[in-house]
């Protein structure tokens, strides 16, 4: 079993609005699932994470909520994108790819930097 | 904008709580049904794939309490909860609470109070438009009448031209007038200014107008601006007074306005008036005089100028005057300009004391915030299990932090709303004392600052007190209550900390104590200086029969008044039990206002030496007697009349100043010096008939000044006054003797009718009011510092109950038990009496300018505010020291 890392503070967000945009509307159940998927089970997310979170992104204004039937007819609570939330997710992409630019030109192997 | 809609969003679910939880849980529940059955799909069995989802949501009511956190407010909820709990936990403990609330209230109130006079009289901004720029310019030299002795009209004219960073220069000078009532007159102290005087001041009036440059120079109307305490206090705030005229000096002036409240200096002025209203300020003698110097004088500074500047350049020009004008700045008497903020100069009499009271007041904080911090110390050994308990439960060291910050938090509110009440029944008593350092007195009030200071030092209180007590650690609350809950130790950090804070109770207040013995010592020394006088029985009155301009205009009016004050004296007289009427001026104790220079015959003044002064005081042949001063030689005689030989008594400080040890009596002495040609008394050698005892005149302790007294009979009837000794109770002849006044002048006004021991009294009532507020503050202090020590005895004695049981069974006696008790409160003792008596020291220091007859280090009060503390400290130890005694080792070592 691959070593289980914590969801660094901020990226949690940047991953559910990514996941909601590829997948579009979804529940709680399909987010952690897609999170934990891609990040090949490295990153595990409990209720106490994941739950707050996408509270305080709907009350952010960046994703709605919904009750419906699922395609197994159980009820459950969708998630959708809003148009400020595809802004916040460009938005924080361009960032991340910043600043992972300059971390890696950071760290990259000593002889690269002379 | 994403803030305020997430908060908006968290309000909105602070209010929606249950429906919300229950949402929530909903979803949770979703999801993990859904888990279940995809891990069912995935070929686990039922009962495992449950267990798995459940392993993987990592607990749902903690995950619901997550997002209720994120949902609403959290801090207001547990707020709320704090709030109720701390409220229910200081309900347990109501002595405990009374007590701290009571400590805090008195502390928080005192200083509260204090600092709304000390806000009114120092800080407060002036109400003068940009009151900031406003200067006072003051001239001084040495001698009597010398601190400030104002400038005259040349001067001011020179300054004017030759200071550039002044925006404007106004005049104004003091002038008695007699304001005629309906019902008697009175005699009002008003100002004659320019002018320019309100523009500079930056004051305007809240109705009509005030003076303007056309009101300067001759042959203008009178004018009156009246200010606005005497608008209210005399004519009951009517608005229909502007316009109208009133008498003044028996000559109509027009009121134009009222002005705006405000402060004046050197003395409180009631009215203000145009230059015109007085002759003699527009004649050669004030306009060309440049020794004749009654004119004060406020400056405006220039935007974008500096004080430094202001004095640079005011510096340059009296230098030029002083070479230009010689003969009026006599180098021996160092004639110098100084240049004040205005705001300033109002406050210099009050700061010494006010800084005083302040500093005392923040004492008695110090020593209340420390017997509190005590109290809470021994609290929280006290229920430190029950804190572990909570800390265990989940609260969270910064839960359990924010816990005892409400607690405290509401003990100095509870503090600061009794402080309140003290303050502000405080107040009225601390204003009528202010009133007599400080023209702003009436500023004085509880405002918003007052309000901000307090809840400042309240909020300070609280943090201090919630930094002191200690937390559990995390981590180790499993240890703390494995070890057995109710071990009443405290760490020894906290014990040594509770020591420091005894020391610290000590310390300040025999510093404290060391001030109020200074100032008592002070008080005891003024009522033992010797008057000059015996003061029993004699009633004085003060009864102005001419204004000094009907006595500078019309020279047969003065021959009339006299007649009417011999008159007087003779009625006076006949009423039974009276034993000696004289007629004078000033009254006895009171300071003369005229002081000229002096010469004795065949003695000439070295050169570069300032030329002796002396205060002109007129006395009838009774006076002495009447006022009770000891006479060598003769007193004056019905014969010492205006047309007989001219002769004088002088006091013994006169005697000694100009003749050392030889017999001034048969000796002659001249008025002399630039000041004389401005009055009607003449340079004629007079001969000195007796000499009288030196009295304390203008405050008990002043150094006396060199006196002249002349024949009432010689000297002109300014300002005369009535001194009546009576074989007993004096004040009882009051009605009957102002009855003579009245029906003899009918329209003079009668002041400041009182017996000399209550104008004594009354000289020194502010400062008793002193010594009595540093004295209640030092007695306070030493009440809740001696309940400080037996507190802290008694807490180290019953946490060590079971080690003196020991002690005792094996073989220590009570006395033994009660002498290590004993040691310990000393040990504190002795250490802060030894830093409180350092702190005394360099704090006396302090204190010189507002002691008399006592050195600031006297050894006496220090040496019996030692005392007084070892005995109350001492008395303190010893009831936790026989309690110790007292311990039963059989029962101590059973439980």
């Amino acid at each position: 079993m691959p070593e289980k890392l914590d969801v660094k503070q901020g990226t949690l967000a940047l991953m559910i609005l990514r996941t909601i945009d590829v997948l579009g509307a979804l529940h709680g159940y399909g987010i952690a699932r897609r999170i934990e998927e891609t990040s090949k089970h490295r990153l595990s997310l409990n209720y106490g994470t994941l739950y707050p979170a996408l509270l305080k992104l709907e009350q952010e204004g960046f994703i709605k909520s919904e009750w419906r039937q699922s395609e197994n007819n159980r009820r459950a609570k969708y998630y959708a994108l809003t148009a400020a939330g595809r802004k916040q997710l460009a938005r924080e992409t361009a960032e991340w790819h910043a600043t992972a630019d300059l971390i890696a030109a950071f760290l990259a192997p000593k002889w690269e930097t002379r | 904008m994403r803030f305020i809609r997430s908060t908006l969003a968290r309000i909105a679910g602070a209010s929606r709580r249950t429906d919300i939880d229950e949402d929530t849980r909903a979803e949770m529940e979703a999801h993990l049904e859904m888990e279940v059955a995809e891990n069912i799909r995935r070929g686990m069995s039922e009962p495992d794939a449950r267990r798995a989802a459940l392993l993987n949501a990592g607990g749902v009511t903690q995950a619901v309490e997550a997002v209720r956190d994120q949902q609403g407010l959290p801090w207001i909820d547990s707020l709320a909860a704090d709030f109720r709990y701390a409220l229910r936990s200081l309900r347990a403990s109501r002595g405990f609470a009374a007590i701290v609330v009571l400590t805090l209230a008195l502390g928080i109130g005192a200083n509260t109070a204090i600092f709304s006079v000390v806000r009114g009289v120092l800080l407060k901004p002036l109400p003068h438009r940009d009151g900031e720029r406003l200067l006072y310019l003051r001239q001084s030299s040495d001698g009597p009448g010398g601190a400030n002795m104002t400038f005259s009209v040349p001067e001011v004219r020179d300054l004017r031209a030759g200071v550039p960073s002044l925006a404007g220069i106004a005049e104004y000078s003091s002038w008695i007038g007699i304001l005629q009532g309906t019902e008697g007159a009175e005699r009002i102290r008003t100002g004659l200014v320019t002018g320019n005087y309100f523009e500079v001041m930056g004051l305007g009036p809240v109705l009509g107008r005030v003076t303007e440059p056309r009101d300067d120079g001759p042959g203008v109307e009178p004018v009156m601006v009246l200010t606005h305490e005497f608008w209210l206090q005399r004519f009951g705030g009517d608005s229909a007074i502007v316009g109208r005229q009133v008498t003044l000096d028996r000559k109509p002036v027009t009121v134009i306005g009222v002005l705006q409240p405000a402060p004046f200096f050197p003395s409180r002025f009631v009215a203000l008036l145009n230059m015109v209203n007085s002759e003699h300020h527009l004649g050669a003698m004030m306009v060309e005089g440049r020794t004749h110097r009654m004119t004060e004088v406020v400056a405006r500074l220039k935007p974008g100028a500096t004080l430094p500047q202001a004095r640079r350049e005011v510096d340059a020009v009296y230098t030029r005057l002083q070479r230009e004008h010689s003969e009026a700045y006599n180098p021996g008497a160092h004639y110098q300009v100084t240049v004040t903020p205005f705001q300033e100069v109002l406050g210099e009499q009050a700061r010494t004391t006010l800084l005083l009271l302040m500093a005392a007041a923040a004492f008695v904080l110090v020593i209340s915030v420390a017997n509190v911090a005590n109290l809470t110390l021994m609290r929280g050994v006290r229920r430190e299990h029950e804190l572990v308990v909570r800390a265990a439960l989940g609260a969270g060291v910064a839960r359990l932090r924010r816990l005892l910050l409400t607690e405290n938090l509401l003990l100095a509110v509870g503090g600061a709303a009794f402080g309140w009440l003290i303050a502000r029944s405080g107040i009225r008593l601390l204003t009528a004392v202010a009133e007599r350092y400080s023209p702003r007195a009436s500023e004085i009030q509880l405002d918003g600052w007052v309000l901000g200071f307090m809840i400042a030092i309240s909020v300070g209180v609280a943090l201090l007190l919630s930094m002191i007590g200690s937390v559990p650690r995390e981590g180790r609350f499993a240890s703390r209550l494995l070890s057995g809950g109710h071990r009443l130790s405290g760490g020894l950090r906290r014990n040594r900390l509770q020591r420091a804070l005894v020391i610290v109770q000590v310390a300040v207040s025999v510093v404290l104590l060391a001030g109020a013995g200074l100032l008592t010592r002070t008080l005891v020394r003024l009522s033992e200086v010797d008057t000059g006088l015996r003061a029993e029985e004699v009633l004085t009155m003060q009864v102005a029969l001419l204004t000094p301009t009907e006595l500078l205009t019309n020279p047969r009016a003065d021959g009339a008044a006299k007649e009417r004050y011999e008159q007087m004296r003779r009625e006076i007289a006949g009423i039974p039990g009276v034993m000696a009427v004289a007629v004078g001026s000033p009254m006895p104790l009171r300071r003369s206002d005229l002081v000229f220079e002096v010469k004795a015959e065949g003695k000439t003044v070295p050169p570069g030496n300032a030329a002796p002064k002396a205060e002109v005081r007129s006395a009838s042949p009774e006076f002495f007697q009447a006022a009770g001063i000891r006479v060598r030689g003769r007193v004056f005689a019905g014969t010492d009349g205006p047309m007989s030989g001219k002769v004088v008594i002088v006091n013994q400080t006169f005697a000694r100043e100009l003749f050392g040890d030889a017999d001034p009596i048969g000796q002659r002495i001249a008025w002399t010096g630039d000041l004389l040609k401005f009055t009607p008394i003449s340079g004629d050698w007079r001969t000195i008939v007796g000499v009288v005892a030196d009295t304390r005149d203008g405050g008990l302790d002043m150094p006396v000044r060199p006196a002249v007294y002349l024949p009432f009979a010689q000297m002109l009837a300014i300002g005369g006054g009535l001194v009546i000794r009576a074989d007993s109770n004096v004040a009882s002849l009051i009605p009957a003797v102002t009855r003579v006044v009245r029906r003899l002048a009918p329209t003079a006004p009668i002041e400041n009718v009182m017996t000399i021991s209550q104008y004594k009294d009354g000289s020194i009532a502010a400062r008793r009011v002193n010594a009595a507020l540093i004295s209640s503050f030092g007695a306070l202090a030493l009440l809740i510092a001696a309940v400080g020590i037996t507190g802290v005895l008694a807490f180290s004695v019953s946490a060590r109950t079971n080690e003196i049981g020991i002690r005792m069974s094996l073989g220590a006696d009570a006395g033994r038990v009660q002498r290590m008790v004993l040691g310990e409160g000393g040990v504190l003792l002795a250490a802060g009496l030894v830093i409180g008596v350092v702190g005394a020291y360099f704090a006396a220091g302090f204190m010189g300018s507002l002691l008399y007859g006592v050195a600031p280090h006297d050894p006496m009060t220090f040496g019996a505010v030692a005392l007084l503390m070892t005995a109350i400290g001492l008395a303190a130890c010893w009831l936790p020291a026989r309690r110790a005694s007292r311990i039963d080792p059989a029962i101590t070592m059973r439980a």
